[in-house]
C-alpha cells in the first residue's frame, strides 16, 4: 500500500511532465509564450545559484507564517468569546460578516499607503483574509460542543479557566485544525497575490518580476516553487491532526 | 497530555517565526557595511523598462561613491508607486508624466526635476499584417498600458493627423509585459508601449516596428523623475546629487550603450540580449541626453492631458516644474564594469 | 432527613412557562436502593432528572439529598478527547497523589473488565465498553448516587441486555443509590428494586411498585415479567391478568 502513495504521484508528475515536453515540442506555442521543461530547469538552476529563489521562498513564508499566526493568536480567542457570549456574537457578527466578504486584496491599496511595500503590507493583507474564517470558525466550533460536555464539566467540579482548557478548547479543537489547514492555503494564496502588487521581493513578486523581465521559464520555475511549498504547509499542519487528544474528531 | 502539546505547538511555531526571521533579514550581513551608516541614501523608484535605465545606472555608479547612495526601487506598476508617495514612502521616483501632472492635481505635493529619456517607445504590429499607418488599423485591436501613458496622448494626436477617429480603432488597456505574448498569440493586432516590451516582439518575429516614437514625435518623452517637495525642502543637497547623478548616467549610458545593457540587465531581472537590442537597435531607439524638461513640450502634454479628460482641470505648470537642479555641466559618470 | 434517606422529594413541581411538566411529586428514595422511574414519552422523566441532580430547581416543593450525585448521560457523556485513564481520573479529582489515584483508576478498569484499555480513546471503543466506562467514571471516587438518564438507549438490544448484567454485578461489588429513568420497562423490571410509573404531562406518580428478587435476575424470572405485565397496565398498553391467563392456558 505504501508504495502505491509513493510511486502513483510520481508516475502522474512524470506524465504531466511528458504533455508538457510533447506540447512544447508540436512548436504550437511560441518558446516565450510555453517555455521548455528543460528552459525551466536551467532557470531552476540560475535562482537557485543566484540565491533568489530560496531568499524569495524564505520571505513569502515568513510573511505567510507571521501573519498566519497572528490572525490565529487574535482569531480562536475573539472566536472564543463570540462564541460564548451571546451579546458579542449579535454586536459583531454582521460586521464580521461584512469584512470577510471583502477580498482582502481590495484591501491592496491602502495596506501600501499605511504600511508600505514591503513584509507589514503584505502581512497585513494575509491576517485580513485568515483572520475572519478563523474567527468565524471558532465561534461555530463553540457553539456546536454538545452540551452534555458542559453538564458532565459541571458534574465534575471543572469551572471557569479549567472549564476552558480541559472542556471547550479540547472540544473545538478539531475544528480549528481544519480551519487552520484551509485557512493556510488561503494565506498562501494572498500571500503570492499580495507580493504581486505590494512586493519588492517574495515568490509572488517573483512571478510578477519575471513577467515583467520577460522571462517565462524564471516564471514557470516560481509558479512550481509556490505549488511545493504550498504542499508541504499543508503536510505540516496534516501533522496536527495526528495528535492523539484530537483524533476523535477525525475518525469517526 | 494537552497542555504538554499545545506548549510544544506553540514553542515550535516561535521557533519557526526566529529562524524565517533571522533567514529573511539575515542580521549578520549588516555588520559587513559599517560604512554605510555615515553616507546618506535615498530610494528611488523604477520600473524595469528602459525608460528608466538611468535610475539602476545611477545605484551601480554611487555604490561606493562618497555622495549620496541611491537605491533604486523596482517595482512592478505605477498605481504601487503612486500608493507609496502617498503614504509617504517614497520620495522620488521615475513616472510618467501625465501621471505626475495627475498626483499634483490631486494635491499631492511633486515635481518633476527631470526628464527620464527621450523617445524609446514603439508602436508594433503583427508581422502578418501589412499596415502602413493607422488607418489600416481600423476595426483593429490595439493595446495601450496605460490612459495615463504619454503613449496614449500621442497616438491620439497621431490619429487626429492621418484622419482616424478615436472609436475606429478598438483599444484596450493592458500591462505591457503581457503585450509582446498577447501579439504572438494574435488577441491584440498592435501595441504601444515603451521598450524592451516592444523590442521583444521584435526579437521573436511576432511583430515588427510600425512607428518608433521619433518618428511621431521628436524627441518624445514618457517618464519623468518626481520628487517631492517635503524632499527637496529637507534635503536639497541629496536632491542635487540625485539629478545630476542621473544626468552623468545618462551621458554615460548614451556613449557605453552595451556596458549599460550589461549594468541594468540584472536590476531589470531581464535578458542582457534584450535590453542590448533595444539599446543598439537602431542606437537611437532611446536617448539619455537633452534630458531637461522644456516649458512648451511640457505645456503640451498638459494640453493633450487635458483634451484627453486625463486631468479635469488646468494645472499650474510652474510649480510642477523645477530645474533649479540640473547641473551646467553634465559629463559621463565615471562607472567601470566588471 | 432520616440518616437512611437519600433523595426526598416533597410536592415537587416544574413548570415552564404555562407548561406543567411536573405535578406534585412526593418521593423518598433509601440509600442502596435502586428507583427506576418509567413514563411515557415525553412525560417529564428528564426534568425530574434534573431537578434531583440539582441541575434544575422545582417551581414549587422541595428536594433534599444527602450525598455526591453523580449522572450517566444519555448521550455520551466521556471526553473524547480524554483517554479512559483520564476520563475515569476526571472522578478522581478530589483524591490527592499520583499513587492513590491511579490505584483507583486501576480497580475501576478491573471492576468495568476494561484492563489494557487505559490508554484507548472512547471514539475506539465499542458502545457498551464506552457505557463502561462512564459508569466507572461515575463510581470513582466514593459517589453516593447515580441518577442515569436512558443510559443504554443507544445499544443494540444485545449489548443492552449484557450491560444489565454488568451494572447489576457492579452494583453488587460497589453499592449505590440509583434513579434510572428509563422507557425500556424491562430494563426498569429486571435491574431495580422499586419502580416509579408516571403519568402523562403534567407527570404524576401513577403507580409504585416494589420487586423483592435479588439482581441479578433473568427476563424471564416470574417477579421481572409480572412486574413488567403490571407496568404495562398501568400504562394502558397491556390487558387485565385474566385474559392473559387465558391466553397461556390456551397455549
Amino acid at each position: 500500500m505504501k508504495w502505491k502513495a509513493i510511486v502513483l504521484p510520481i508516475v502522474v508528475a512524470a506524465a504531466l511532465l511528458a504533455v508538457w515536453a510533447g506540447v512544447w515540442a508540436t512548436g504550437a506555442f511560441h518558446e516565450s509564450a510555453f517555455p521548455s521543461p528543460l528552459a525551466v530547469a536551467r532557470g531552476f538552476g540560475e535562482e537557485m545559484r543566484s540565491g533568489r529563489l530560496l531568499n524569495d521562498s524564505i520571505t513569502s513564508l515568513f510573511r505567510v507564517v507571521c501573519g498566519f499566526l497572528l490572525a490565529v493568536g487574535v482569531g480562536v480567542p475573539g472566536g472564543l468569546w463570540l462564541g460564548q457570549v451571546l451579546a458579542a456574537r449579535l454586536a459583531f457578527l454582521p460586521i464580521i460578516n461584512f469584512f470577510r466578504n471583502l477580498s482582502p486584496l481590495a484591501w491592496m491599496p491602502f495596506a501600501i499607503l499605511w504600511f508600505g511595500v514591503g513584509d507589514a503590507a503584505s502581512i497585513f493583507l494575509i491576517f485580513l483574509s485568515v483572520f475572519f474564517p478563523i474567527v468565524l470558525s471558532t465561534m461555530a466550533a463553540v457553539a456546536n460542543i454538545p452540551a452534555v460536555y458542559f453538564r458532565v464539566a459541571e458534574d465534575y467540579g471543572l469551572h471557569g479557566r479549567e472549564r476552558l482548557t480541559q472542556v471547550t478548547l479540547p472540544a473545538i479543537m478539531p475544528q480549528v485544525i481544519t480551519t487552520l489547514r484551509v485557512t493556510a492555503g488561503l494565506a498562501w494564496l494572498v500571500v503570492v497575490a499580495a507580493e504581486m502588487i505590494a512586493g519588492r521581493d517574495g515568490l509572488g513578486f517573483a512571478v510578477m518580476d519575471s513577467r515583467n523581465g520577460l522571462r517565462t521559464d524564471l516564471l514557470v520555475t516560481a509558479m512550481i516553487a509556490i505549488g511545493l511549498i504550498g504542499i508541504v504547509i499543508d503536510r505540516v499542519l496534516v501533522q496536527l491532526t495526528k495528535i492523539p487528544s484530537v483524533r476523535w474528531g477525525y475518525d469517526r | 497530555m494537552f497542555r504538554s502539546t499545545a506548549v510544544k505547538i506553540l514553542a515550535g511555531a516561535a521557533l519557526l517565526v526566529i529562524v524565517l526571521g533571522v533567514l529573511r533579514y539575515k542580521p549578520w550581513q549588516r555588520r559587513d557595511q559599517p560604512m554605510e551608516a555615515a553616507r546618506a541614501s535615498l530610494n528611488v523608484g523604477f520600473l524595469p523598462v528602459t525608460c528608466h535605465l538611468t535610475c539602476p545606472v545611477t545605484d551601480f555608479a554611487t555604490r561606493t561613491s562618497a555622495t549620496t547612495r541611491f537605491e533604486s526601487q523596482r517595482f512592478t506598476d505605477f498605481p504601487t508607486i503612486v500608493e507609496s508617495i502617498k503614504g509617504g514612502r517614497l520620495e522620488a521616483t521615475f513616472m510618467i508624466a501625465p501621471l505626475a501632472m495627475k498626483l499634483r492635481e490631486q494635491g499631492v505635493p511633486v515635481k518633476i526635476l527631470y526628464l527620464g529619456h527621450r523617445d524609446g517607445s514603439t508602436i508594433m504590429v503583427r508581422s502578418d499584417l501589412p499596415a502602413k499607418d493607422l488607418r489600416d488599423l481600423r476595426g483593429r485591436v490595439f493595446a495601450l498600458p496605460s490612459k495615463y501613458s504619454n503613449q496614449n496622448l500621442v497616438l491620439r494626436k497621431l490619429m487626429e493627423d492621418q484622419g482616424v477617429k478615436p472609436d475606429e480603432i478598438n483599444f484596450v488597456e493592458m500591462p505591457p509585459p503581457d503585450m509582446p505574448g498577447a501579439l504572438a498569440s494574435r488577441a491584440i493586432d498592435a501595441y504601444f508601449v515603451g521598450e524592451p516590451h516592444a523590442a521583444k516582439a521584435e526579437l521573436d518575429r511576432s511583430g515588427r516596428v510600425l512607428y518608433h516614437a521619433k518618428d511621431i514625435w521628436p524627441q518624445f518623452i514618457s517618464c519623468v523623475l518626481v520628487v517631492t517637495e517635503n524632499l527637496i525642502r529637507e534635503q536639497p543637497e541629496v536632491v542635487r546629487d540625485l539629478v545630476r547623478g542621473i544626468a552623468e548616467s545618462g551621458e554615460w549610458a548614451e556613449s557605453h550603450r552595451l556596458d549599460a545593457a550589461k549594468v541594468a540587465a540584472p536590476y531589470f531581472r531581464q535578458d542582457e540580449s534584450v535590453v542590448r537590442y533595444v539599446l543598439t537597435q537602431p542606437p537611437d531607439r532611446v536617448s539619455y541626453r537633452m534630458l531637461e524638461p522644456t516649458d512648451a513640450e511640457m505645456e503640451q502634454i498638459h494640453r493633450m492631458a487635458l483634451k484627453a479628460g486625463i486631468l479635469e482641470r488646468p494645472i499650474d505648470m510652474k510649480d510642477l516644474i523645477d530645474r533649479s537642479f540640473i547641473p551646467p555641466h553634465i559629463r559621463a559618470a565615471e562607472i567601470s564594469v566588471n | 432527613m432520616n440518616q437512611l434517606v437519600s433523595l426526598q422529594l416533597k410536592n415537587v413541581s416544574r413548570s415552564f412557562g404555562e407548561v406543567d411538566v411536573l405535578r406534585r411529586i412526593s418521593l423518598e428514595i433509601s440509600r442502596g436502593e435502586f428507583v427506576a422511574v418509567v413514563g411515557p414519552s415525553g412525560c417529564g422523566k428528564t426534568t425530574l432528572l434534573n431537578l434531583l441532580s440539582g441541575y434544575d430547581r422545582p417551581t414549587s416543593g422541595t428536594i433534599e439529598s444527602s450525598g455526591r450525585r453523580r449522572m450517566i448521560y444519555q448521550q455520551d457523556g466521556l471526553f473524547p478527547w480524554l483517554t479512559v485513564n483520564e476520563n475515569i481520573g476526571l472522578g478522581l479529582r478530589q483524591l490527592h497523589g499520583e499513587r492513590e489515584r491511579e490505584g483507583a483508576v486501576t480497580d475501576l478498569l478491573r471492576l468495568i473488565r476494561l484492563e489494557g484499555f487505559e490508554r484507548h480513546y472512547p471514539h475506539q471503543l465499542s458502545g457498551g465498553m464506552r457505557q463502561r466506562v462512564e459508569l466507572a467514571r461515575a463510581l470513582a471516587g466514593e459517589s453516593d448516587i447515580l441518577l442515569m438518564d436512558e443510559p443504554f438507549s443507544a445499544l443494540d438490544y444485545l449489548t443492552r441486555m449484557q450491560m444489565r448484567r454488568e451494572l447489576a454485578r457492579i452494583l453488587a461489588e460497589r453499592p449505590r443509590t440509583v434513579v434510572l429513568v428509563t422507557h425500556d420497562i424491562e430494563e426498569a423490571a429486571q435491574l431495580a428494586d422499586r419502580v416509579v410509573v408516571l403519568s402523562e404531562r403534567p407527570a404524576q406518580i401513577r403507580d409504585q411498585l416494589r420487586i423483592a428478587a435479588p439482581r441479578p435476575r433473568n427476563l424471564t424470572d416470574d417477579e421481572v415479567v409480572q412486574a413488567i405485565h403490571r407496568i404495562l397496565t398501568v400504562l394502558g398498553i397491556e390487558h387485565e391478568p385474566e385474559r392473559a391467563t387465558e391466553m397461556e392456558r390456551t397455549l
